[in-house]
């Protein structure tokens, strides 16, 4: 197979972020690490490329956004719309088809079960720190997607997600004309009985020594999409166990679609609501995860995971992405004080005010 | 001009409580200075008092006053005159209805707080230098101090004047009497200067190293903090292990039905005495007993409390609870090699997530509390345990002497008498004793000493307010911080809580969550009410009642924060702790079933109707 327009994830490495975007890079970081991460592929930005450059849809998406210009929101919202329907309708080119097919072949011979395995397509931006990168759709999430043209369908998906309205009109503010560099990630769908996200550190407080877990039942979407209130637990790090926890009522989940494709929302049984979602065994696992995640990258990290129906604890839980946390809620730290006396004395109110005049 | 009613913020006027009905009168068994005065009216009722419930949980005796007074001058003259805490002078005590509020004087000029904070640092400097050397200085001192106690004689009045006195250097009787009585004043004395010596820098440096982790994690569960700074090979837990060796060897030489449920120590002992077994065992806690059953039943500021000499049940139920519990096979030492692998795990682990250069700090800050923690645990059994239970028994032979001449029925009701009350009584006692005359000390002091006792038993009903006079508007103070763990948070909640609440607030002292019926035990001599799986509701408790912990659930405290002898204590036993509830003795009757949850440091009460 050619080295083309993808790449498995367990081969990319953070070098490779140019080329894939910062989330399949990311997962083919903690897959190195040893750290559990469904099997995937990755496709690159280039290839996003190689698909404007057919059918002359460059040239037909310059001539909208030309008409968007300057122009009000409505004249904004006209051209998206122009826009998503062109690139809708163009064909993925063959070679790009061939390529993806192939490595969803490969990664259902990989998993084995069945020869359609349903998978994730996501969009991975490339500089996922800019602010272009909020803009351009990068929450886009296809689930439980079966076949390698409903994939490819997908990919085009995410490739589309680019040119929403809000992306259109922050790319005229900034004067910016091509479209954004956007790679797409597709990996093996976990089957979550429990999904959430964990933080390596206290995001409210700042505290380094805090797991901060939140966690619903079934996909990702209901925690991530703040559809419901999850269980929220805070862990310590140094010893793995609860700081405060709170259970709350998960009313709704997302499971895959009766027919085996996509999603469904279902209301979760009123007995089931206020049941906690994650045990001991489970918090542990998730504890040892982000420990090991942090330390792998050198820096907090926001990790959504995920724990298989009906598998046994920790084999069962899974890494679907990782990224590191911008913002936390930490006070700007104190100067460092000279001393430890000096801040006993500190604490006396008896402040050091000249260190050279010390006995 | 007086402050109008209704103007003191959150806390009842101190001029506003009422007596309870029966009791008027209780101001005579205090000092004059120790009351709410109309002369100090606007300045008394413009600050805050707080009941001291942690040293004194039920109405204060007379004569255990100068258990108020001598920490006072202790505490003052190292805090305000020796090291000079720059913004907090010492500490001011009134009594209301028998019991005791403190209130801390401030420093609020800054030109004085900058004066103060070079004495402070050149002074406290020193010490924290100096602490290893100077703290075994210490120890020689007050081991000095324990002798001379120990070797306190209470002189008798004999019919004539011992040969010494004429053919020796002996001085007269009637001197060595009032002599001896003004020693026993003085050492109580020294013993608080002793006492207060290291204690606060002893806290400061531990509040501070708390401050910085929390600063750092804010998260960290005060715990883990003290986990990280406590003693292992802590002589508190020396007295219980002796008892928990003793178990053993009782076990080991078949000694163990002797043990049987509902025994005295005077049974025990004398049928120990029948075999040879037996008496091997009663030479071997002859060897305890020094110095280890100095160790007090409650937390040895009043009289009341009494050593494990005196009251020898307490370690004698202890020793069958453990020899019990040995012979159903459960393990009863203190995980200490465990323990010590905890507290090096967590700083291990905190360090790691530190910063470059927080972690510099953070571990001179750790060695520092580690250094000085010794002290501050230990002075309790030399202080507060040892030279108190002595002492008392002291004055308890000065009773003896007045009752002994009918000045009193009973030695004990020297209690009822203040120091100087105390003294008179002696002075007329050798006056008469001299003169041969007729003396009034005896119909004088017994009705004084009857209705005193009335009124003690009266107020101990009386359920004293957390707090009095005007929130400060101020920064916190850090003696009251470290001494009482009164923070303007806690304040607040104080404040807060209605009468009839279902839920308090308090620290979360030992993680865990557990629910059971509530047994409120005011005083010492009410442990002995307690049943399995009961939740202890009290004022505070003292390492002296470790016996108990194995067999309660839960602990809840009016006062005291995480470092708290509940608190420690609570961990180790694996038992959820919440400290510093501020009124869960008036509030939870026993009975009541309450959920203890020691990881958010909430008690719920749940069957209503409070």
């Amino acid at each position: 197979m050619s080295e083309g327009h993808t790449r498995p994830l367990a081969g990319l490495r953070a070098a490779d972020e140019g080329r894939f975007g910062g989330k399949s890079t990311s997962l083919g970081e903690l897959t190195a690490a040893g750290i559990p991460v469904p099997p995937g592929f990755a496709v690159s930005a280039s290839a996003f490329h190689a698909f404007l450059a057919t059918g002359g849809l460059e040239e037909r998406i310059a001539e909208a956004l030309e008409g968007a210009r300057g122009g009000d929101v409505g004249a904004v919202q006209a051209a998206a719309e122009t826009i998503r329907a062109a690139v809708g309708a163009q064909p993925v080119p063959d070679v790009l088809r061939e390529e993806i097919a192939a490595r969803y072949g490969a990664l259902a011979r990989e998993s084995g079960d069945e020869p359609e395995p349903p998978v994730a397509v996501r969009s991975s931006a490339v500089g996922e720190d800019s602010g272009e990168a909020t803009f351009a759709g990068q929450q886009e999430s296809y689930l439980w997607v079966r076949g390698a043209d409903a994939v490819c369908d997908a990919v085009r998906d995410c490739w589309a997600s680019t040119f929403g309205a809000p992306a259109i009109a922050y790319r005229a503010r900034m004067a910016a004309d091509r479209p954004p560099e956007m790679g797409v990630t597709v990996q093996l769908m976990v089957d979550a009985a429990v999904s959430g996200v964990l933080f390596t550190c206290n995001p409210v407080s700042g505290d380094p020594s805090i797991v901060a877990i939140n966690a619903g039942w079934g996909l990702g979407l209901a925690v991530v999409g703040g559809e419901v209130t999850p269980d929220e637990y805070l862990l310590s790090k140094v010893t793995g166990e609860v700081v405060r926890e709170r259970v709350n009522a998960k009313h709704v989940e997302y499971r895959p679609a009766a027919g085996g494709r996509g999603t469904e929302r279902v209301a979760v049984p009123e007995d089931r609501q206020g049941v906690a979602c994650l045990d001991e065994a489970r918090l542990d696992a998730l504890v040892d995860v982000a420990r090991r995640v942090q330390r792998h990258f050198g820096s907090h990290q926001d990790v959504e995971w995920a724990i298989a129906r009906g598998g046994g604890t920790p084999e069962s839980l899974f890494v679907l992405q990782s990224r590191p946390v911008t913002a936390t809620g930490a006070k700007e730290p104190a100067p460092a004080p000279a001393s430890a006396l000096s801040m006993v004395m500190g604490t006396f109110g008896a402040q050091v005010r000249d260190a050279a005049k010390e006995p | 001009m007086a402050t109008s009613p209704g103007a003191v913020g959150s806390f009842p006027s101190p001029f506003e409580i009422a007596t309870p009905p029966g009791c008027e009168g209780w101001e005579e068994m205090y000092p004059h200075y120790a009351l709410f005065a109309e002369e100090r009216r606007e300045a008394d009722e413009g600050r805050l008092w707080f009941w001291n419930s942690m040293h004194f949980p039920v109405p204060m005796p007379a004569f255990d006053v100068t258990s108020i007074d001598g920490p006072y001058y202790a505490l003052g003259a190292w805090q305000n005159r020796t090291f000079a805490v720059p913004p907090a002078m010492g500490i001011d005590y009134r009594v209301v209805n028998s019991y005791i509020y403190i209130s801390v004087n401030p420093v609020t000029d800054p030109q004085k707080i900058a004066e103060r904070a070079e004495f402070f640092q050149k002074r406290a400097g020193h010490y924290f230098q100096n602490w290893d050397e100077l703290y075994g200085k210490w120890r020689k001192k007050m081991e000095a101090l324990l002798d001379e106690l120990m070797a306190l004689e209470v002189p008798r009045l004999p019919e004539y004047e011992p040969d010494e006195v004429v053919f020796g250097d002996a001085n007269s009787s009637f001197y060595r009497v009032l002599e001896a009585y003004s020693r026993a004043l003085r050492m109580s004395e020294l013993m608080w200067q002793h006492h207060f010596e290291f204690l606060l820098l002893g806290y400061g440096a531990y509040l501070t190293f708390s401050d910085f982790c929390k600063q750092a994690l804010p998260d960290i569960p005060d715990q883990h903090i003290a986990q990280m700074v406590a003693g292992l090979d802590v002589l508190l837990f020396k007295p219980d292990a002796e008892l928990r060796r003793l178990a053993r060897l009782a076990l080991d030489t078949g000694l163990a039905p002797v043990f049987a449920d509902g025994r005295t120590p005077g049974e025990i002992d004398a049928e120990l005495a029948t075999t040879d077994a037996g008496r091997a065992w009663l030479e071997e806690l002859e060897d305890v007993k020094d110095p280890w059953f100095n160790m007090a039943t409650g937390d040895g500021l009043y009289h009341y409390y009494r050593s494990w000499f005196d009251d020898p049940s307490i370690p004698y139920a202890s020793i069958a609870g453990h020899i019990s519990a040995l012979s159903e096979g459960r393990e009863i030492e203190r995980p200490t090699e465990e323990l010590a692998r905890e507290r090096e795990r967590l700083a291990e682990g905190y360090a790691e997530l530190l910063s470059e250069e927080q972690l510099g700090p953070f571990q001179e800050l750790l060695g520092l509390s580690r250094t000085v923690f010794p002290y501050v645990e230990e002075h309790k059994f030399y202080c507060d345990y040892w030279f108190l239970t002595r002492w008392y028994n002291k004055i308890r032979e000065f009773g003896g002497l007045l009752a002994e001449h009918g000045y009193l029925h009973d030695a004990e009701d020297v209690f009822q008498l203040s120091r100087h009350e105390v003294m008179q009584a002696l002075e007329e006692l050798v006056l008469h004793w001299a003169t041969g005359g007729l003396p009034l000390g005896p119909t004088h002091w017994p009705p004084i000493v009857a209705r005193r006792r009335a009124l003690l038993e009266k107020l101990a009903d009386w359920s004293p307010p957390p707090a009095l006079g005007t929130m400060p508007e101020a920064a916190s103070d850090p003696v009251t911080v470290m001494l009482w763990g009164i923070t303007p948070e806690r304040l607040q909640a104080w404040a807060r809580t209605d009468e009839g609440a279902t839920e308090l607030r308090g620290s979360a002292a030992a993680a865990g969550v557990v629910e059971g019926p509530a047994r409120v035990v005011r005083s010492v001599d009410q442990i002995g009410e307690l049943r399995d799986g009961e939740v202890l509701v009290c004022g505070s408790t003292s390492p002296a009642w470790a016996p108990i912990f194995s067999r309660i659930s839960a602990t809840v405290t009016d006062i005291g924060g995480v470092m708290s002898h509940a608190a420690i204590v609570c961990r180790e036993y694996g038992l959820p702790a919440v400290v510093g509830t501020g009124r869960a003795t008036s509030q939870i009757r026993t009975g009541q079933r309450v959920r203890v949850d020691g990881t958010a440091g909430t008690v719920t009460v749940l069957d209503g109707d409070p």
